[in-house]
């Protein structure tokens, strides 16, 4: 019985992690409960939510901006055994846990499963209701990070996250601009019903999957340069956006099904949502997307139209767009919408140059 | 043969009450040459005895007769530190470091010396020391040496083992964590949440968040609220360890 160990610093970085693995592989194959054992990081497809997107926490953030940290803390002690209500990534991560126990039906051994992390700067004393609530819903969460105010862009990075969802759009711009996949989402009021068997994801094209680039040319010079730029260019592929990435950890999991001729039955299914037209400017995205090695289960060219009208008949579990007017016409619709604040379209609301305020140090 | 001798400069604690930490000289201070008043370098626990020094400080703020201190004391123990006593203790001064007894000991007594002066932790690079120091019922940590230095003191406890110390009886070494534990949720309590000189970290590496759920309600009902709990599950620890950049690292392994 040791009461002192040596912190790993000595061995080589790989003999360290495969000995943290394979005790925690014991731990969990040791339970009396069997709960699925969490992947290995370096194969999974990484989903960090935070506590304010998993839950619904309107009423306890309202103590905290009111009656400050202390109160705020001490309000969710006194209501610890209570659990929180779902929140909007909620049935993301329910459709999450039900591609991950497929995927283990096929595949009883493989890490390739998504892994969700709750990435919160909540402290620990409020991580004890938190955890409840996982429990109350049976949530597959079992890695998190409660920071206690700092902020958690170091740690997505320690636990290799493929995708960053937070209601909080500073946290979202800088895990963005280190290269990690993010999005801000917002509250919907909305009985839509969405599918419990197939995960569904909609994707906006440009700064989203793609570099804004195009949107730039659309924004400076008009329309018609851009149906004529992209013509003149449409063997180049676009280069790749934030979200491309999480796209492409999609397809990885979605060809696993195909593998085991599951494609008909594909508990993943994408859609690219964009306000282009398929005649004019089509053709360059699905030229790049194919030029990835990328599939997207289906693709539709809006011309320009709302995108509301199309999402509400999608019923994505989440819908990634840059810009806010195209947020906040879906929401309206009762979509589940992200965010993604990268590009040109930040500085444009409904074609108007925003007055930018000075940039916060 | 053990010697003590208090360092003047500094106002002795209240042996009671205050929390004593036992560091090896070796790790504070990095005497090279033999130099009569040479200026040595700072060695691995600086940035840690520093910390120490400012929660101190804070706890007099909040109550200038507080009792509830770190009081630390630098443990000499190789013959050729032991030539350079008045090295040490000018250094300690050059450094303006609030150390309050030098313990001087050979190799084989240095235990006595953690005994005699009621160590509640001690704190070594050498974990043959730590082992030894263990085995007699001493609290003991190895400091990490790639520690990058913060305003705050930042001590993590690897809490995989809090729940099943339950199942046997505590060995001495054991009750000595647990009360090392309690003094610092007793400090931490000294302060509001936001602003702390001093943060307790609970980082749990093999088992989920029922694991660390569960920890860090123990913990509490000991007494000892932690303000940051990271659940790992077998993901690699280093990254995150290098993140949290603790002063020391509190691991408590019931099997290896």
């Amino acid at each position: 019985m040791s009461e002192i160990k040596l912190t790993e610093s000595a061995p080589t970085e790989d003999n360290g992690e495969e000995k943290d693995w394979a005790a925690a592989k014991a731990h969990f194959d040791n339970l009396k409960t069997k709960i699925p054992r969490p992947p290995k990081p370096r194969y999974a497809v990484t989903i960090a939510v935070s506590s304010r997107t998993l839950f619904n926490m309107v009423k306890e953030r309202k103590v905290y901006e009111d009656e400050g940290l202390e109160k705020y803390v001490a309000y969710q002690m006194e209501h610890e055994s209570e659990p929180l209500m779902p929140g909007v990534a909620f049935p993301f991560v329910q459709a999450l846990m039900n591609v991950n126990s497929r995927l283990r039906q096929l595949y009883p051994d493989s890490e390739e499963l998504f892994d969700i992390v709750l990435m919160t700067n909540n402290h620990a004393q409020v991580g004890v209701r938190l955890i409840n609530s996982i429990n109350h819903y049976d949530l597959t969460i079992e890695r998190f990070c409660m920071t206690g105010g700092e902020s958690p862009i170091g740690y997505l990075k320690a636990y290799m996250t493929n995708l960053y969802l937070s209601k909080n759009s500073d946290k979202v711009m800088e895990a963005i601009e280190e290269g990690i996949a993010a999005a801000t989402m917002f509250a919907v009021d909305t009985d839509n019903e969405l599918s419990k068997t197939q995960l569904r994801v909609a994707f906006d094209g440009d700064a989203v999957l793609f570099s804004d680039e195009s949107e730039i040319i659309v924004k400076q010079h008009g329309l018609d340069t851009f149906f004529d730029h992209e013509k003149e260019f449409v063997n180049k592929p676009l280069a790749q956006g934030p979200l491309k990435c999480f796209l492409e950890a999609l397809g990885k999991l979605q060809r696993k099904f195909i593998a085991k001729n599951e494609r008909l039955n594909c508990p993943i299914r994408t859609f690219l949502v964009t306000a282009r037209s398929a005649a004019s400017c089509g053709a360059r995205v699905l030229k790049t997307l194919r030029s990835w090695g990328l599939e997207i289960d289906e693709a539709l060219f809006l011309a320009g139209a709302p995108k509301g009208p199309l999402l509400e008949k999608i019923k994505p579990h989440i819908f990634f767009d840059d810009q806010m007017f195209h947020i906040e016409g879906a929401q309206q619709m009762g979509t589940i919408s992200a965010h993604v604040p990268y590009g040109i379209g930040q500085k444009y609301h409904k074609g108007k140059l925003i007055e930018q305020p000075p940039k916060k140090e | 043969m053990v010697s003590t001798i208090q360092n003047t400069d500094v106002k002795q604690k209240e042996a009671d009450r205050a929390v004593v930490v036992a560091v090896t000289s070796r790790a504070v201070f990095d005497c090279g040459a033999d130099d009569g008043d040479e200026v040595c370098e700072v060695g691995v626990a600086f940035p840690l005895l520093q910390a120490l020094q400012r929660v101190n400080e804070r706890l007099l703020e909040e109550n200038p007769s507080e009792s509830l201190l770190f009081d630390v004391v630098l443990i000499t123990s190789d013959s050729q530190q032991q030539q350079q006593s008045s090295r040490i203790i000018s250094n300690t001064r050059h450094h303006g470091l609030e150390i309050s007894r030098f313990c001087f000991s050979s190799e084989e007594d240095f235990t006595e010396s953690l005994l005699k002066n009621n160590v509640h932790l001690f704190l070594t690079t050498d974990r043959d020391e730590a082992a030894q120091a263990s085995q007699k019922g001493v609290f003991s940590a190895l400091l990490n040496g790639k520690v990058a230095s913060s305003e705050q003191l930042r001590v993590v406890f690897c809490g995989d083992a809090v729940i099943r110390t339950d199942t046997e009886p505590p060995s001495a070494s054991q009750d000595a964590a647990q009360s090392f534990w309690a003094q610092l949720g007793e400090m931490r309590r000294r302060f509001g949440m936001l602003d702390s000189p001093l943060s307790l970290v609970l980082l749990t590496s093999r088992g989920g968040r029922e694991s660390c759920g569960t920890a860090l309600q123990t913990l509490r009902s000991r007494g000892v609220n932690m303000d940051e709990a990271y659940s790992l599950a077998g993901a690699p620890q280093s990254p995150i360890l290098s993140l949290l950049r603790p002063h020391f690292l509190l691991i408590n392994h019931l099997q290896d």
